[in-house]
């Protein structure tokens, strides 16, 4: 018996009573689904959720049970935003309905590995699983069981579900953003924040706007029309180093070299500051350049350090994670309030001797004429040299930039995924800054990565009483040591809505520690039979997104939508909310209350929708999930008519720096902005001693690839650059019909012709790409836009489509130290960068 | 009224959905598209051609004036509606075709083999099938069927399905990047005849006399 | 009957028969069975359609040559040019009944023609000139026809000259429905502005000269197969060969004054076409010119009209020269995406858009800018059973019609 929901079993079985009876064995029924007539043909608006986080307002037809067509609703109230969609959301149905839809709870029966599966009931399932977990619990403690969840925003409940579940449990816990490298650590540097970001509606409003490695128009797909008005307002300038499409669409397309964002950052920061181009007030108010550093030993001067004015500094009381800093006035030495952001008259250049409340006597000057200083390192011609460009097209753009503010720019994932990615954010910060384009309409800088930011407070549901969330960095996991690593490691993966097999597997390690039996168990729940499902010990078939209630937000536009059930469950599939509270009241009885036990599913995401919308915080204030039946509703927030505008507060209400990052208490985020302002000037030891106080440029893969092997610099020459594909979302999709076919069935890999000549490769060959740590294999196209020693891989595709070597067995979880200094739970940890990975690439035979 | 389409190529930015949209909407079986989309000078897609600018261009039935394709169709399965879209009979066409050869744009489409059995190749779950689930008449003509007849050609019929009532194409309404636009090309005031004055509006293969209904409006750029 | 006669009937019997089974497997199957796809959505079936309506001048040529120029040597070939000429019109429709996607639905040609089409102006005039040489034919036969086929002979007082009459008053029109079929199969291609290979206006009169040197070839084969070589035909022979040498080389002449023209003008997309020709298909292009030449230098040697086998093999030669060039009909045509574009800022270069071939492979591509094609074994029984049929058509035809003896006597 293959049917089983009554979508199925009305194709087949003519016969309700046949259906009811099929529906009790299973001991489910939706109300709401019980009630629909199968025949009459429905229309669900809903949303379209994969880890693009485009959040894609979607109405499906359906007749008979069945997707019919799938079409964007295009219901957003302004029209900026219309039509949402993309040919990923369109085709869908590939998903729901194809060959590799999860259907039934499966039990491993062969290696690890091998596929081989049997077909289990769910009883049969969770029961396995709970002994296994239990079984692992009491053997090496709760923690060496860890939940991976991917990014909140796709779907807070049901990933709720599964975080409440582990903090119960006191299990630990990886965050989707540390595995894919998409937390830029220059943000919590900077800005002290997790991210920021304007929504895409605002991008028409800047004048001059600057993309440094995103191509939108295939990762923004959706919004990328907003960026050809951005471009038809003012002018759209593209930093990448490859031809990328969006480059393509620009106004001036600037091809610099790989990872050298920082010096060209720099650069036109010097030619605005020595054309004087920078926004004076802006600077004095709300930067850190005017507060002055010691010259003895590089850090900032403390107020309560300073003779004159510790008695004062010791009068006013400041939260512990801010401290005074001193300023420079025309009237003298004063202290600058971290707490809020008044017109401060500060010199942003001074140098001067102050007397310490020791007596001694140091020198100090400002961060402003620190930067000065570093900045003379990059002069235009040294800029020029460094990444290719030519001086004289650098300092045209730095000074028409600074002549159209607002400025907008946007650092995009691929630039920051390396391993010197914070410097790169740091330094391309500054031409916002300088510019006083920061909290304007239009302008700013943004990062559009995964949506791991949470939009507003889940608290109430993503926590439970008693329970704890044990945030565990993923590369620890991944490096099998690590300061929050557990002692006797994680034997456990319980995860959903990722594929690391093929995503995260860095250098096969997940694959290598599976198959040794170091972990000892695997359960994923997903829709598709992904690598990492065919590498599990149990399978959970999850609904699709048009198969249940869940809330989701993105960054791109500030919208709050649902997901609600277009068809019924395929097949066995269930909700994450469901497969979460089984397994709760297995490992314990007494969790089952905390998971809405007199409810079904499909009642209580929706209960837990009205929880969260309620106790959200002013952000959800006044919306309803009715509200949200109908259609998207907008979150509020401190800009006028709730535009998602960051740092709004901070600039037009003077609020000191930084505004809140959910989850985390605003204490634990604020401490690395004890001034209360944007900063550049970093003085933690670990910075100084690494020479970066101040953004600069490093060598790329002098820390990594040539630190470890010299030899690397001969032997693999190329870069491996893996970006995203406008064909799948990550791995989701690699099994698309229709997009494979529109993409010649085939995965790529793109080459410069020079290089593709010196390996004797020409276009449609198979080639191997490969280095010490692994290989992978694609047809190469000859990409006239690719640079020389780049190589381009549009990553992706599951295993079973490279000869079953992934291209994550090439790539290297670095981590680089001075992030573990960010490390907040549940907001920052070491992040993966992709990019820092050398290659070659030779001929293969199929 | 002569119902026409403006894509603005400035705009467009080659993403494939409206060839998605349209593949799903229209049913087209495995191997069939009736829309496409490419970087000219470039297989690859989003590959830059490796001389000139890349540029994205979406081709599907131009809705000639002067049609080849429905002056040679022998038994005018192939016909011009009144408001003039071009559209294909598929109970009346032999499947001879002779448009196919006759189309200067490649845009036609033949089911080779039996639509039903070609769909096994996408390997669905429980025969499942896509598209919009009705046939549909206009004149009392079958212009769209969800599973086609074998042996018939098939081509963009301008979703006259949903212009019925009174919605967009698919394309259109799946085009995130705001570049499609429909309407009377015989008003000059439309919406899409002003696009076409004032940006510039041009034709494929202005040389082979086809006269399409179908207008495209070249990308732009600012000077460096 | 003779043992060559019932081996023609036994082989020409069972390509037929597996031509039908083809075509009932490819009915069942749909052309997915054949090796054209949405690129290349005409191949051999349109070109063997090409190829028999050229054959079929056979049957004026010789009526023409006989009674509107008095060349009356041919007198004995009359009916065979008439026989031939049926056989091979009605080929020509066989051929592309196969190539039709909803065969049953072709009666929407007479309740829905399309007046402006060149295929149903094709479709009348190859039934108009099928009937008009199965009449002709009829008229011919006319004074010999006795025995039992007395009962479908009209009753005349004097058969022979009533025929003779006949024959000539009707040998004008016979020459407008041939010189028809010919220009109107051409106009099906010359009229497609979207192939550059066919929009030519020498397409018509080219396909004139090759199917006069085809259609006669095809005669003169039978005619020696049947006659022999013997002195009283000589002169006949003498004529046909030269017949068919002015028209080959006129249509060599045309041929290559068309090729002449779009060269020297130069402009890229004829090259292009030019160059699927002269480089993708070099062997078969050389082929079509020099089979032919071999050919028609040999029919033009007397020496060699002494012999039959000698006479018929130039023949052949000849005929397949111009099979392969109406094979090439297709690849100049749909080798190539037409829809070229330059990209923007160049103008050098002509980029094919592609196109959906139509077949789906888990493993390659969908979007194809050309397609390389050679006909299934399928399209190949198919044809292989239409020209069986020609030959068992004219076989059964010679065994059980007055078309040879009675000729025989008469002279
Ligand atoms: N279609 C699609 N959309 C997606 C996703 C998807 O998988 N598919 N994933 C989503 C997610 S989770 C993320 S994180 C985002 C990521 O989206 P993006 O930020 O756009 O990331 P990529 O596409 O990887 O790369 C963007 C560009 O960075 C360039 N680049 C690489 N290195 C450098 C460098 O050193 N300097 C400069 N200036 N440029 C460089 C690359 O050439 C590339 O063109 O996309 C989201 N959107
Ligand atoms: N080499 C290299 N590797 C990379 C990157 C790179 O640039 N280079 N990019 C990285 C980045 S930025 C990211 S964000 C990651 C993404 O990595 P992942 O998030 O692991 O990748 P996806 O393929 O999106 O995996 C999502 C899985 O969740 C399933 N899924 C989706 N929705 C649901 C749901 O509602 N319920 C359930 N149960 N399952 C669901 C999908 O079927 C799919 O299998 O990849 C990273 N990996
Ligand atoms: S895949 Fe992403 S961009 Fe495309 S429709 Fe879905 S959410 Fe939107
Ligand atoms: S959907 Fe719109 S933007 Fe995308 S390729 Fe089609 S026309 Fe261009
Ligand atoms: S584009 Fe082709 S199919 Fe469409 S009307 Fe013109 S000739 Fe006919
Ligand atoms: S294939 Fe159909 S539509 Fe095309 S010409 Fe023939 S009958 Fe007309
Ligand atoms: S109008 Fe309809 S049929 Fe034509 S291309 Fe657009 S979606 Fe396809
Ligand atoms: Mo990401």
């Amino acid at each position: 018996m293959n049917l089983k929901r009554r979508s199925f079993l009305k194709m087949g079985l003519a016969a309700g009573a046949a259906a009811t009876l099929d529906m009790r064995l299973l001991n489910y029924v939706g109300e709401a689904a019980a009630a629909r007539s199968d025949d009459a043909p429905t229309v669900t608006r809903t949303t379209c959720s994969p880890n693009c986080t485009g959040a894609c307002g979607f109405n499906i037809h359906v007749s008979n049970g069945r997707i019919n067509t799938i079409i964007q609703a295009a219901d957003y109230p302004e029209q900026g935003y219309n039509p949402r969609g993309c040919l990923r959301g369109l085709s869908m149905m590939n998903l729901v309905y194809g060959k590799d839809r999860v259907k039934y709870p499966l039990i491993r029966t062969g290696e690890r590995g091998s596929g081989e599966f049997k077909k289990v009931s769910w009883q049969e399932a969770l029961d396995y699983t709970a002994e296994k977990l239990k079984g692992i619990m009491a053997k090496y403690g709760p923690e060496a069981v860890a939940l991976t969840v991917q990014v909140p925003g796709t779907g807070y409940v049901h990933k709720g579900a599964f975080v409440r579940l582990a903090g119960l449990a006191h299990w630990s816990i990886h965050h989707g953003y540390d595995q894919n490298g998409d937390l830029p650590m220059f943000w919590p540097m900077t800005f002290g924040v997790q991210t920021e970001e304007l929504e895409s509606l605002e991008w028409p409003n800047a004048r001059y706007t600057m993309v440094f490695g995103s191509n939108i128009i295939q990762t923004r797909l959706p919004d990328a029309h907003n960026l050809i008005n951005a471009k038809n307002n003012g002018k759209l300038v593209v930093f990448d180093p490859d031809y990328c499409s969006t480059a393509a669409k620009a106004d001036e397309w600037v091809a610099l070299k790989p990872d050298t964002d920082a010096a060209m950052g720099l650069a036109m920061a010097r030619v605005i500051i020595e054309k004087k181009l920078y926004d004076e007030k802006f600077l004095q108010d709300f930067t850190d350049f005017p507060i002055l550093v010691r010259m003895d030993n590089g850090k900032r001067l403390r107020a309560e350090d300073v003779k004159s004015l510790s008695a004062q500094a010791a009068d006013q009381k400041i939260p512990d994670y801010r401290s005074f800093f001193v300023i420079q006035t025309a009237a003298g030495l004063a202290v600058l309030n971290p707490e809020r952001l008044d017109p401060s008259g500060a010199d942003l250049e001074a140098a001067l001797t102050v007397e310490l409340t020791d007596g001694s006597r140091v020198q100090v000057r400002t961060v402003f004429n620190e930067l000065k200083e570093m900045l003379n390192d990059y002069s235009l011609e040294k800029a020029a040299a460094i990444t290719d460009v030519p001086a004289q097209q650098i300092e045209r753009i730095a000074t028409e930039a600074a002549a159209n503010t607002p400025l907008h720019a946007v650092y995009g994932a691929s630039n920051y995924q390396w391993y010197n990615g914070d410097l790169k954010g740091r330094a391309i910060s500054l031409l916002p800054v300088l510019t006083g384009s920061i909290g304007k309409s239009g302008g700013g800088i943004s990062t559009y990565a995964g949506q791991y930011r949470i939009r507003f407070n889940l608290k109430e549901w993503w926590s439970a009483p008693g329970g704890k969330l044990n945030w565990v960095p993923y590369l620890y996991f991944l490096q099998g040591k690590g300061k929050r690593y557990p002692k006797k490691g994680i034997k456990a993966m319980v995860g959903g809505w990722g594929n690391p097999f093929d995503q995260h597997n860095m250098a096969n390690r997940l694959k290598d520690r599976s198959a040794s039996g170091d972990i000892e168990f695997v359960a994923t729940f997903d829709f598709s039979m992904t690598t990492s499902c065919q590498w599990s010990d149990v399978i959970f078939p999850a609904t699709s997104w048009y198969e249940n209630y869940e809330l989701t937000a993105t960054i791109l536009h500030p919208y709050l939508q649902l997901q609600q059930p277009a068809v019924e469950p395929m097949f066995e599939s269930r909700t994450a909310f469901w497969v979460a509270r089984e397994l709760a009241k297995r490992l314990n009885p007494e969790f089952e209350k905390y998971f809405y036990p007199g409810l079904d599913e499909n009642e209580a995401s929706q209960e837990i929708i009205e929880v969260l919308l309620k106790t959200g915080g002013f952000e959800t204030r006044g919306i309803t999930l009715e509200m949200l039946k109908k259609g998207p509703v907008r979150l509020h927030s401190t800009a006028p008519d709730d535009r998602q505008i960051p740092f709004y507060e901070q600039i037009h209400e003077r609020v000191a720096f930084p505004p809140r990052s959910y989850p985390a208490p605003l204490k634990a985020t604020a401490r690395f902005l004890k001034s209360g302002r944007i900063e550049f000037y970093r003085d933690e030891d670990l910075f100084l001693e690494m020479g970066e106080q101040l953004p600069v440029q490093k060598e790329t893969f002098a820390d990594t690839e040539y630190r470890v092997d010299p030899a690397a610099r001969q032997k693999y020459r190329l870069r491996f650059v893996t970006k995203n594909s406008l064909y799948r979302v990550h791995s989701t999709h690699s099994n698309n019909v229709w997009l494979n076919e529109l993409q010649g069935n085939k995965p790529k890999v793109f080459l410069n012709a020079k290089d593709a000549a010196q390996r004797n490769i020409n276009a449609g060959d198979f080639v191997e790409i490969y280095n010490n740590r692994g290989k992978t294999k694609a047809y190469a196209v000859i990409d006239p836009g690719c640079r020389q020693g780049t190589t381009i891989f549009e990553q992706g595709w599951w295993a079973r489509y490279l000869k079953n070597e992934s291209y994550n067995s090439l790539t290297m979880p670095w981590i680089k130290p001075l992030h573990e200094i960010y490390f907040v739970p549940g907001i920052w940890s070491p992040t993966t960068v992709w990019n820092e990975c050398l290659v070659d690439v030779r001929r293969a035979t199929a | 009224m002569r119902r026409g389409m403006v894509i603005d190529l400035e705009k467009c930015i080659g993403c494939r959905s409206c060839v998605v949209a349209c593949k799903q909407h229209n049913a087209q079986p495995p191997g069939n598209w009736w829309n496409r989309v490419f970087t000219p000078g470039s297989h690859r897609h989003l590959t830059p051609p490796e001389k000139g600018e890349e540029y994205f261009l979406p081709v599907h039935c131009q809705h000639c004036n002067n049609a080849p394709c429905e002056k040679v169709c022998p038994v005018k399965a192939t016909y011009r509606t009144e408001d003039g879209m071009i559209m294909v009979d598929f109970e009346r066409c032999i499947g001879c075709r002779y448009c196919m050869a006759a189309c200067p744009y490649g845009v036609r489409q033949f089911n080779w083999e039996d639509p039903k059995k070609a769909m096994e190749k996408y390997e669905y779950q429980q025969d499942y099938s896509y598209g919009y689930p009705e046939e549909f008449r206009l004149d009392g003509r079958l212009v769209y069927m969800p599973v086609r007849f074998k042996g018939v050609v098939e081509k963009c019929n301008f979703c006259a399905h949903y212009a019925d009532k009174g919605l967009d194409p698919a394309c259109v309404r799946g085009c995130p990047g705001n570049a499609r636009h429909v309407g009377d090309l015989d008003d000059p005031d439309s919406k899409v005849s002003k696009m076409i004055r004032k940006k510039k509006g041009f034709t494929l293969l202005p040389e082979k006399g086809t006269r399409p209904n179908v207008y495209y409006l070249p990308p732009r750029r600012k000077e460096g | 009957m003779s043992t060559s006669k019932k081996i023609g009937f036994l082989v020409t019997g069972l390509l037929m028969l597996a031509g039908l089974a083809a075509w009932g497997l490819q009915l069942k199957e749909g052309l997915v069975l054949t090796h054209m796809r949405n690129s290349y959505s005409w191949g051999l079936y349109v070109a063997t359609l090409a190829f028999f309506v050229g054959n079929a001048a056979g049957g004026l040529v010789l009526s023409s040559m006989i009674y509107l120029f008095g060349v009356t040597s041919l007198k004995p070939f009359a009916r065979i040019g008439a026989l031939c000429a049926f056989a091979n019109v009605t080929a020509a429709m066989f051929a592309i009944l196969p190539d039709i996607g909803q065969p049953v639905r072709l009666y929407n040609m007479l309740l829905h023609p399309n007046l402006v089409s060149p295929l149903v102006w094709d479709v009348i005039v190859l039934n108009l000139y099928a009937g008009l040489s199965l009449l002709y034919l009829y008229l011919l036969m006319l004074p010999d026809l006795r025995g039992p086929l007395a009962r479908i002979a009209i009753k005349v007082d004097d058969p022979a000259a009533f025929s003779e009459k006949w024959a000539k008053r009707l040998a004008p029109y016979m020459l407008v429905a041939a010189v028809g079929i010919h220009v109107i199969t051409a106009w099906i291609f010359a009229t497609q502005g979207a192939r550059d290979w066919w929009n030519s206006a020498v397409m018509a009169p080219d396909f004139v000269a090759a199917a006069l040197a085809s259609g006669t070839a095809v005669v003169l084969i039978v005619c020696v197969l049947t006659y022999g070589i013997k002195e009283q035909y000589t002169a006949a022979y003498r004529a046909l060969a030269t017949f068919i040498a002015v028209a080959f080389f006129t249509h060599i002449f045309f041929m290559y004054n068309d090729f002449f023209i779009h060269a020297w003008y130069g402009s890229t997309e004829a090259l292009d076409v030019l160059a699927i020709t002269f480089k993708d298909y070099l062997p078969a292009h050389v082929f079509e010119v020099l089979a032919p030449l071999a050919g028609v230098i040999l029919l033009l040697n007397g020496k060699v009209r002494k012999s039959g086998a000698a006479m018929v093999s130039a023949c052949i030669l000849l005929v397949a020269g111009i099979f392969v060039h109406r094979f090439l009909l297709m690849p100049g045509a749909f080798d190539r995406v037409p829809l070229t574009i330059a990209p923007l800022g160049t103008q050098d270069m002509q980029w094919s858009m592609p196109i959906a071939s139509g077949q789906y492979n888990p493993l390659g591509n969908t979007f194809v800018t050309s397609w390389q094609y050679f006909p299934s074994a399928i399209e190949i029984a198919i044809v292989a059973g239409v020209l069986a049929y020609v030959g068992f058509l004219i076989l059964f035809a010679i065994d059980r019609l007055p078309i040879v003896n009675a000729q025989k006597e008469s002279t």
